[in-house]
């Protein structure tokens, strides 16, 4: 019995760090996961992935959001007047800008691209079709 | 003083004469000209040469449209087909909108609004109101720029909702002023050496604004309704008119193919052409002014669900005549591509196949794969032929007044 126990100890002990460096990571991955399980069981809330999609620029993003929140309020009180057309007026432009500035994100997101685009000529850049 | 702008390349083939101007200090003057091997210098105020480049009047199109500017698909697909990758200026205001391309010079209308964000709140107007937007500031610098001129053109950061001092513009081969008012003044409408407006049904701009704002955490269904809800009154009063005296419009609308479809992903795109116009011959397919219904998915094209369909024929558009070639379904493959355009006539293609090539090179644009991409690339080849006979025929009249 005490064998076992002892069996059992040791395979719960952590393994020394001089060996675990390479499998460090490793066991990182999996308690994120199970954390995160552990949430939504706990608060029954829904995790929303946001798979790397190329994302607004913070302060255009909270220019965006602001100018919702008072758009809305401003046409609570007059849904017909100028004011409210002009506030939501902002918010397209303000959402026009966003998405310019992610498109612009998104073709500028890798160097080697953009040095291509400028000089096709060069070793790095040569693309053979055949 | 005039000098021959940074942007001259060897495809520039302008005349430049050198002039004798006496009077004219300068300390010291080198001059080089690609053409010419005259190399003059001088020093301390002696017989200096002054050589000016003729500039070339560029001719001037106006593009309406309502999802921003400069950086649109249209654009890029415009800039394409002329050649070269349209940029904003270097070293310039990082929030300018204009772009920039060996031969096309695209500027923003919003630059000429006369009132900035916070001066359009305080007076309850939108963006689309004729109140917010200078047109004779407008009306001046492009007839500036069409008689050849360089402009100091204010900038309207759409960032920070504010005027930020002028950009320097130099009169290019193409000048494109893109923006919700081009026809808008009937001044700057004289101007228009060719215009264009895309109009966009309520359907499809709905799908495509959710798909473009949804990635924002601020908006749900509900902000994106109520925005474009707010908008339409003006929209309807001052854009929307401007659509009569277009030489050609791009209609987009929802798909008849699929029944109740909402996802505003397979479009029914319509290209309306003005009949009549100088310089724009409008494309038709089989017979140039008979009406044809084209399915081309058979024996010979395999496609898949949904398909295409084409139709083309005569109509009248606001009392005018037109000419309307109409596609609805997409595009999967490379043949499908070619073989439409291998039916399709008069579309000012220099080679077999350009179309698809153009379009294959910006596979990763939106509408790359329906009508949208396929009429704005023809849109473009029609430009650039309306350019060159607008240059041909310039040079062509010296060569007349000469002959007599």
């Amino acid at each position: 019995m005490a064998t076992i126990t002892t069996m059992a100890f040791m395979a719960t002990f952590p393994a020394p760090r001089s060996v675990a460096q390479p499998s460090a990571t490793l066991p990182s991955r999996p308690s994120v996961v199970s954390f995160a399980a552990r949430a939504m069981r706990a608060h029954g809330r829904r995790l929303v992935a946001v798979a790397g999609s190329p994302s607004t620029p913070p302060e255009l993003a909270q220019k965006v959001t602001e100018s919702i929140k008072q758009a809305e309020e401003t046409c609570a009180g007059d849904p017909v007047g100028g004011e409210c057309v002009a506030a939501w007026d902002e918010v397209e432009e303000l959402s026009a800008a966003a998405s310019h500035a992610r498109d612009r994100k998104k073709e500028h997101s890798d160097p080697l691209e953009e040095f291509c685009e400028d000089n096709p000529e060069t070793d790095e850049c040569r693309t053979y079709d055949s | 003083m005039a000098f021959c702008s940074p942007h001259t390349t060897t495809s520039l083939r302008s005349p430049c004469t050198t002039i004798p101007n006496s009077g004219f200090r300068q300390n010291q003057v080198i001059l080089f000209t690609t053409r010419s091997s005259r190399r003059s210098t001088t020093r301390h105020g002696a017989r200096t040469f002054q050589v000016s480049c003729a500039v070339e009047k560029p001719i001037v199109i106006g593009l309406a449209a309502d999802s921003g500017c400069g950086k649109s698909t249209f654009m890029r697909r415009l800039t394409s087909v002329f050649g070269g990758a349209a940029e904003p200026p270097k070293g310039g205001n990082p929030d300018s909108n204009t772009l920039i391309s060996d031969t096309t010079t695209v500027i923003c209308l919003d630059d000429y609004h006369s009132l900035d964000r916070t001066g359009r709140k305080e007076k309850g107007v939108t963006a689309l109101d004729p109140k917010a937007n200078d047109f004779d500031l407008m009306y001046e610098q492009v007839k500036a720029i069409k008689e050849g001129k360089a402009i100091e053109k204010p900038i309207y950061n759409h960032v920070t909702g504010l005027l930020d001092p002028a950009e320097l513009i130099q009169p290019p081969k193409i000048f494109v002023i893109e923006g919700l008012h081009p026809m808008y003044d009937e001044r700057v409408r004289d101007l228009l050496d060719f215009s264009i407006y895309l109009d966009i049904s309520n359907e499809v701009k709905f799908a495509w604004k959710i798909q473009r704002d949804m990635a924002e955490r601020g908006h749900s269904l509900e902000s994106i309704k109520a925005s474009i809800e707010a908008r339409k009154p003006d929209f309807d009063a001052f854009i929307d008119p401007q659509k009569q005296y277009a030489d050609a419009v791009i209609e987009v609308l929802p798909t008849q193919l699929i029944p109740d479809d909402n996802e505003g992903k397979v479009l029914r795109v319509k290209l309306i052409m003005k009949e009549g116009v100088k310089f724009f011959n409008p494309v038709y397919l089989f017979d140039e002014g008979s009406t044809i219904n084209w399915i081309p998915c058979g024996r010979k094209l395999t496609c898949s669900y949904p398909g295409i369909k084409f139709s083309y024929g005569p109509d009248t558009y606001f009392g005018q005549e037109v000419s309307v070639l109409e596609m609805d379904g997409q595009f999967d493959r490379l043949d499908e591509l070619i073989y439409v355009e291998s039916h399709l006539s008069n579309l000012s293609t220099k080679f077999y196949g350009e179309v698809t090539q153009q379009m294959l090179k910006h596979a990763d644009f939106p509408g790359s794969n329906n009508g949208t991409g396929l009429f704005q690339t023809i849109v473009g080849l029609k430009i650039r032929d309306l350019y060159e006979q607008i240059i041909a025929e310039r040079a062509g009249v010296p060569a007349e007044a000469a002959k007599v």
